[in-house]
C-alpha cells in the first residue's frame, strides 16, 4: 500500500539526513546494505509493517500497493552502520506473477506476512514460498514468518500453534506482532533488526553493491523456531 | 470582458502572481473562446470530435467539470441519454474479485475530496465497488487490478455513478483493455516502450537507467491509473485525463518518459542502483508543470511514433488490443449525434426508467448548483450535494457568463 506523498518523502528526507550526518570524517566508505522483501497476500498489513520499522510509527492511511514500494533505514548493528532495504510488495497475484520478479534479484532476506484474522492469508503461504522457489532464492536466504495484526485478539483466525508447526516446518522462524499497536512499538523494530544480525553474521564480507555472486556466503543452518515470541 | 480578482484564483495554475493584468486579460479570453469552440462543436451535428479532442489536449483542458461531464462522454462514444441502468448489488458476493475490490476500494480514502464527511464518502465508495464489479461482471473478458479503483473513482467523482458506469466499460474495452488481461505480459509490454523513448531523446540518461537496472516499474501505477494513484491534488488527476481520454492510448506511457526526463538532472547525480534510481523516481513531484509536460508528450508522440520505436527498439511484437482496437475506436467517435438529438431520441422511445438530465442553462450561482449535480443523477442524494460543493469549487464562475 502506498503512503501518502507527503509523509513518504519527510520520512525519507529525514533518513537521508541520518546516513549523511556521520560521513564527514570518516572515509568515504559506503555502508552495507541488505535488501529484504515483503510479500503476502493483499491486505495482511505489508505497507504497515514495513513503515513501522522505517518510520516508527503506524501509517495513518494506507492504499494498495501497485508494484513495488521502496523504504529503508539506516541502523547501527555493532557500530556499524547497516541500511536496511525493504521492498514492500503489491499482493494481488497478478503483480507478482510477472512485476515483482525483478525485485527478487539478490534478495538477502524474506519476510512472508500473514494477517492473524484471515485464515486465507495463512493458507495462502505455500504458495508464496513456491514463488520464492521460483525465484531461485537459495536456501542461505534467511525467511521469517510474521502473523500481523495480533492487537485484534478476538478475532484471531490463525492460532499460535497452528502458525508455529508451519514455520518449524519451513525451518522459519514465527513472530506474531501488531503494526499497529503502541505498546508493540520495539517490537516490529526488533523483528527486522533480528533479520539484520541474522544477516550481518552471515555475511562478513559481503560489500554495499553490487551483490551479484555471492562467493562468501557461510551456510549456517538456523535452528529451528530459535526466535518465536508471541505479542 | 471582465477581469475581476475573482477570476484571477479562479483560473488555477495558468495564471501565477506574475501575471499581468493583460495576461490575464488575454488568458481568459482565450478560455472563452476555447468555451465557445467546444460548446459549438458539441451542438453540431455529428459531433465535432476533434475539436473536443484538441480542447481536451490544449493548455488548461477541459477547464471544469461541467465541461468534462459533457465532453468526456463524447470522448469515448457515451450516449449519455442511453445509459445502461444502475449497477445492482446481486452480483457481489459470487464475484471472483468482490474481496480484492472491496479491500482496495476501503483503503482509498485519500482518493476522496478532504473535508467530505464519513458518510457520505461512504456512500460513494459504496458506488465504487458496484461499479468496478458491474463492469466487470458485464465483461468477463476483463480482470480486477489494483489500481482499476483509482481510475473508476476519477470518473464517479467528475459524472456520477451511472456515466461512470458506461464511460469505465467503454474504456475498459480499449484503452485500459491491455491491463485487464488475466496475466500483466500486456500491461508489462506497455512499459516497454518506456526505456525507447528515452533512448531517442536522451540516450546518456538511457545508458545510466540501463545500468542501473531499474526497470520500469516505478511506473506501474503511473500507467495503470492514469497518475490517479500518484497525484494528489485531484485538478493535476482532471487534467491529465482530459489529456488522456483524447489522446492514443500510449499516451500515458510517453508522459511517464517526459517525467522522466524532466527529472534528467537528478536521475543522473543518484546512486547508480535499482534501489535509488527506482525511489527517486516512483516519488513523484506534485508540482509537475503539467501543461509543458503534456505538450511535450504529444511532440514526442508525433515524432517517435510507437510502431517507429515498436521497430528502432525491437520490441518483441505483441498483439494488444488496446492498440489494435483503437482505429475502430476513434471510427466511432466521428459518428455521434449532438445531445439535443439524443434527447429527443430518449423521448421518442419514451423510455421512463431513465433519468431525463433537465436543460442546462445556468443563470445564477444556485443554476451553477443544479448543473453540478446535473450529472450525478438525482439519485444520489447527500452525496451528490457534497460531491457538488466539491465540484463547486473546482468550477471557475466565469461559465455563469456562458451557456
Amino acid at each position: 500500500a502506498s503512503l501518502p506523498d507527503r509523509n513518504m518523502s519527510e520520512m525519507e528526507s529525514s533518513l537521508e539526513l541520518t546516513t549523511s550526518l556521520p560521513g564527514s570524517s570518516l572515509p568515504p566508505l559506503r555502508s552495507r546494505i541488505f535488501k529484504i522483501i515483503v510479500i503476502g497476500d493483499s491486505g495482511v498489513g505489508k505497507t504497515c509493517l514495513t513503515y513501522r520499522f522505517c518510520a516508527g510509527k503506524f501509517p495513518e492511511k494506507t492504499e494498495a500497493t501497485i508494484g513495488v514500494d521502496f523504504r529503508e533505514k539506516v541502523v547501527e548493528i555493532d557500530g556499524e552502520k547497516i541500511k536496511i532495504q525493504l521492498w514492500d510488495t503489491a499482493g494481488q497475484e497478478r503483480f507478482r506473477k510477472s512485476m515483482v520478479q525483478h525485485y527478487y534479484r539478490n534478495v538477502h532476506a524474506v519476510v512472508f506476512v500473514y494477517d492473524v484474522t484471515n485464515a486465507s492469508s495463512f493458507q495462502s503461504l505455500p504458495a508464496w514460498i513456491e514463488e520464492c522457489k521460483q525465484h531461485s532464492l537459495g536456501v542461505e536466504v534467511p525467511r521469517i514468518l510474521v502473523g500481523n495484526k495480533c492487537d485484534l485478539r478476538d478475532a484471531v483466525r490463525v492460532g499460535t500453534d497452528l502458525a508455529q508447526k508451519f514455520a518449524d516446518s519451513h525451518s522459519m522462524p514465527l513472530f506474531e506482532t501488531s503494526a499497529k499497536n503502541p505498546n508493540d512499538n520495539d517490537h516490529v523494530e526488533a523483528i527486522f533488526m533480528t533479520v539484520a544480525h541474522k544477516l550481518k553474521s552471515q555475511k562478513p564480507l559481503v560489500l554495499s553493491q553490487p551483490l551479484g555472486t555471492e562467493s562468501t556466503v557461510q551456510l549456517q543452518q538456523e535452528h529451528k523456531s530459535a526466535w518465536v515470541c508471541g505479542c | 470582458m471582465k477581469k475581476g480578482k475573482k477570476h484571477q484564483q479562479n483560473t488555477g495554475s495558468q495564471v501565477t502572481g506574475n501575471g499581468t493584468v493583460k495576461k490575464q486579460g488575454e488568458h481568459e479570453s482565450k478560455k472563452k473562446q476555447k468555451l465557445v469552440e467546444i460548446h459549438r462543436a458539441l451542438n453540431s451535428d455529428p459531433v465535432d470530435i476533434e475539436t473536443l479532442r484538441r480542447a481536451a489536449v490544449s493548455e488548461g483542458g477541459l477547464v471544469a467539470d461541467e465541461i468534462r461531464r459533457k465532453v468526456w462522454p463524447k470522448l469515448l462514444s457515451v450516449n449519455v441519454y442511453n445509459l445502461p441502468p444502475r449497477p445492482g448489488k446481486d452480483v457481489r458476493e459470487s464475484h471472483k474479485d468482490y474481496n480484492q475490490v472491496l479491500l482496495d476500494v476501503r483503503r482509498s480514502m485519500r482518493r476522496f475530496p478532504k473535508g467530505m464527511r464519513a458518510e457520505q464518502r461512504e456512500v460513494l465508495q459504496e458506488q465504487l465497488t458496484d461499479i468496478i464489479l458491474d463492469v466487470l461482471k458485464r465483461n468477463p473478458q476483463l480482470h480486477y487490478y489494483q489500481g482499476y479503483h483509482d481510475i473508476v473513482v476519477t470518473f464517479l467523482l467528475v459524472v456520477g455513478e451511472r456515466m461512470a458506469a458506461a464511460m469505465v466499460d467503454t474504456l475498459s474495452n480499449h484503452h485500459l483493455r491491455d491491463f485487464m488481461d488475466p496475466t500483466m505480459d500486456s500491461t508489462k509490454h506497455i512499459l516497454n516502450y518506456l526505456m525507447p523513448i528515452l533512448e531517442e531523446v536522451d540516450p546518456e540518461l538511457h545508458d545510466f537507467m540501463q545500468r542501473a537496472e531499474v526497470g520500469t516499474i516505478f511506473a506501474l501505477s503511473w500507467l495503470i491509473t492514469w497518475y490517479g494513484h500518484v497525484l494528489s491534488d485531484f485538478r493535476h488527476v482532471l487534467r491529465l485525463y482530459d489529456f488522456f481520454l483524447a489522446s492514443h492510448p500510449l499516451m500515458a506511457i510517453y508522459f511517464a518518459a517526459v517525467i522522466v526526463l524532466y527529472r534528467e538532472k537528478e536521475v543522473k547525480s543518484c546512486d547508480c542502483d535499482m534501489a535509488s534510481v527506482h525511489h527517486l523516481l516512483s516519488q513523484i513531484p506534485q508540482n509537475l508543470p503539467y501543461e509543458e509536460l503534456i505538450s511535450t508528450a504529444q511532440e514526442l508522440f508525433t515524432r517517435y511514433p510507437p510502431v517507429v520505436l515498436a521497430k528502432k527498439a525491437a520490441l518483441q511484437p505483441r498483439e494488444s488490443i488496446t492498440i489494435s482496437s483503437f482505429k475502430d475506436f476513434q471510427m466511432a467517435t466521428l459518428q455521434q449525434r449532438p445531445d439535443t438529438v439524443l434527447r429527443q431520441q430518449l423521448r421518442d422511445r419514451a423510455s421512463s426508467d431513465l433519468a431525463v438530465p433537465e436543460e442546462v442553462a445556468p443563470a445564477g450561482t444556485s443554476q451553477l448548483v443544479k448543473m453540478a449535480v446535473w450529472g450525478i443523477s438525482a439519485t444520489l442524494g447527500a452525496a451528490a450535494l457534497a460531491v457538488a460543493q466539491t465540484a463547486l469549487d473546482w468550477a471557475p464562475e466565469f461559465l455563469l457568463q456562458l451557456f
